[in-house]
């Protein structure tokens, strides 16, 4: 049997040795959805029969002498905005609720059951993924295992809640401006934001298409590792999806940090955050040896052209139903695209080059560094509900928008990054981002895996 | 959006004359809240806008068979 802390490769080896049955696997996860996501609202959905129907099969390929997949009997959940053949796509929203069931698996649900994961479900989020909290106005808050009264983080914030509380072992969020790492940091879980264009976004509902990502979260850095192998590589349903190969990582993690060039980032990443965000990257650095630090030019500006960017997509994709039945949206996104769509496209288009600039500027820091460490987050997760500004160091900031002050610049030019969690007694998690080149995710799940290996980074189930 | 550096400043008006020119129309008692997330929009575009980028700097995409 498998319990809320076993990982999923020990629950792959578990149900390809013949040990236990994919069938009670899914049952016990099913029965832990089942006792403790009335109070958290992780799950918009639960596909009981479905899953006990996958799992038949999974048993069934095994007694016939078939090879089940490397994530065989594995649960795992994904944010309401993949296609689940089936199922309506919410993306957050009750506008969506209107619409046919999805005909098709989204190309990264398909690929995890490809491999022998067995889906339980659907999460919560952020209504069309636009913002970093779940305080979802239709579907309710999901609230933090760590403290209920809190946020989960956002947009992914089902996806980090499900797996910090044990329900299973593996979850798909997506990520544009810190929605996989922001709800990682703030629930003390590990999330994956990879390289812009590794994973396919086919049958994904779109935020802003320039920089919309798919990756994974789960409590362990090979789970994480084998999760990304399965989903990556080209698929010709995502236009935007590198045509490259993408060699597996999980062989990857027991070579450590060795040989890596860590530096930590200065600047905007060591300003208007708690002590308690630094405090983390500083025990990380320690951990690593690393006390260089390297400043990158005009993050701000940079985060500011993430925000414009943003804005402007996502207007363009909801401009009919914002005309139509604004009434609709979740109030806590509706206000903030009606005000995007009444930007100028000049406004768009000084935004790129900005981001074609400071691509160039991260790409020549990247030449004598391999992963740059910084915070996820500026804070621990904030009350749910709590009040719209924040001072901090005498400066007024948005409580909900700070969350992503230091990822916002890192995903618009589509870097991989690894959030882990460090957890100090007593205190709420926090998360520090390993930031990679493009296409180097095995660099930042090597560091990742040596951090957990010494403790310094874990994510016990709450 | 002035590039002076000024507070973005965006009034109800602004909204509503704004919105009539896609079609758009946005209930009054959202005007105020609308006004106020835009002011903050085109402050982040005036952030943009304070740098001065090399002019060979654009967003053209690249094409490759």
């Amino acid at each position: 049997m498998s319990d809320a802390t076993t990982s999923a490769l020990a629950i792959a080896a578990a149900v390809r040795a013949g040990k236990v049955r994919a069938r009670d696997v899914v049952a016990d996860a099913l029965a832990r959805i089942a006792q403790r996501d009335v109070a958290l609202n992780a799950f918009t959905v639960v596909l009981s029969e479905h899953a006990r129907a996958d799992a038949d099969t999974i048993d069934r390929r095994l007694a016939q002498g078939k090879d089940p997949g490397p994530l065989a009997g594995v649960p795992f959940a994904v944010k309401n905005l993949f296609d689940i053949a089936g199922v309506s796509t919410l993306a957050g929203s009750k506008i969506n609720a209107d619409r046919a069931p999805a005909t098709r698996d989204a190309t990264a649900v398909a690929r995890l059951r490809a491999s022998g994961a067995v889906l339980v479900g659907a999460l919560n989020m952020d209504e069309y993924a636009y913002g970093f909290t779940t305080e979802n106005t239709h579907y309710g808050p999901t609230r933090n295992p760590h403290d209920p009264s809190r946020i989960a983080g956002g947009s992914s914030g089902g996806s980090a809640a499900a797996v910090a509380a044990g329900l299973v072992p593996l979850t798909l969020g997506t990520d544009t401006n810190g929605s996989i790492r922001v709800p990682a940091a703030l629930c003390g879980v590990f999330g994956l934001k990879p390289t812009f264009g590794r994973v396919s976004r086919a049958g994904v509902a779109p935020l802003a298409w320039s920089f919309d990502h798919v990756g994974p979260l789960a409590r362990h850095v090979a789970d994480l590792a084998a999760a990304f192998d399965a989903i990556a590589g080209p698929d010709t349903l995502d236009p935007s999806c590198a045509t490259r190969s993408s060699p597996p990582c999980a062989g990857e993690l027991e070579r450590g940090a060795d040989g890596l060039r860590i530096a930590i980032l200065g600047g905007h990443f060591a300003r208007l955050a708690a002590d308690e965000a630094l405090a983390a990257v500083a025990r990380v650095g320690r951990a690593l040896g690393v006390s260089r630090e390297i400043t990158l030019p005009e993050v701000h500006r940079a985060r500011a052209a993430a925000q414009v960017i943003t804005a402007c997509e996502a207007a363009a994709i909801h401009l009919e139903n914002l005309r139509s039945r604004a009434a609709d949206f979740d109030p806590m996104t509706r206000d903030r695209l009606l005000a995007a769509t009444l930007l100028p496209a000049s406004a768009y288009l000084r935004a790129q080059r900005l981001r074609a600039w400071f691509r160039e500027r991260v790409a020549e820091v990247f030449r004598d560094a391999d992963v740059l460490l910084a915070p996820t987050t500026p804070w621990t997760a904030p009350a749910i509900g709590a009040p719209w500004m924040t001072r901090i160091d005498g400066v007024e900031v948005p409580t909900r928008g700070h969350l992503g002050a230091f990822t916002q610049p890192l995903s618009f030019i589509g870097l991989p990054v690894v959030s882990v969690p460090v957890i100090t007694p007593g205190s709420l998690p926090v998360g520090v981002q390993l930031i990679g080149r493009p296409f180097e995710e095995a660099s930042i799940l090597r560091v990742a895996s040596r951090l957990e290996a010494e403790r310094v980074a874990i994510s016990p189930v709450v | 959006m002035n590039g002076s550096g000024e507070p973005v400043r965006v009034t109800e008006a602004d909204v509503d004359r704004l919105a009539a020119q896609i079609g758009l129309v946005i209930a009054p008692e959202r005007r105020a809240a609308v006004a106020q997330h835009l002011a903050a929009l085109l402050a982040a575009v005036q952030a943009i806008d304070e740098l001065a980028l090399p002019p060979a700097t654009e967003p053209a995409p690249r094409f490759e068979p």
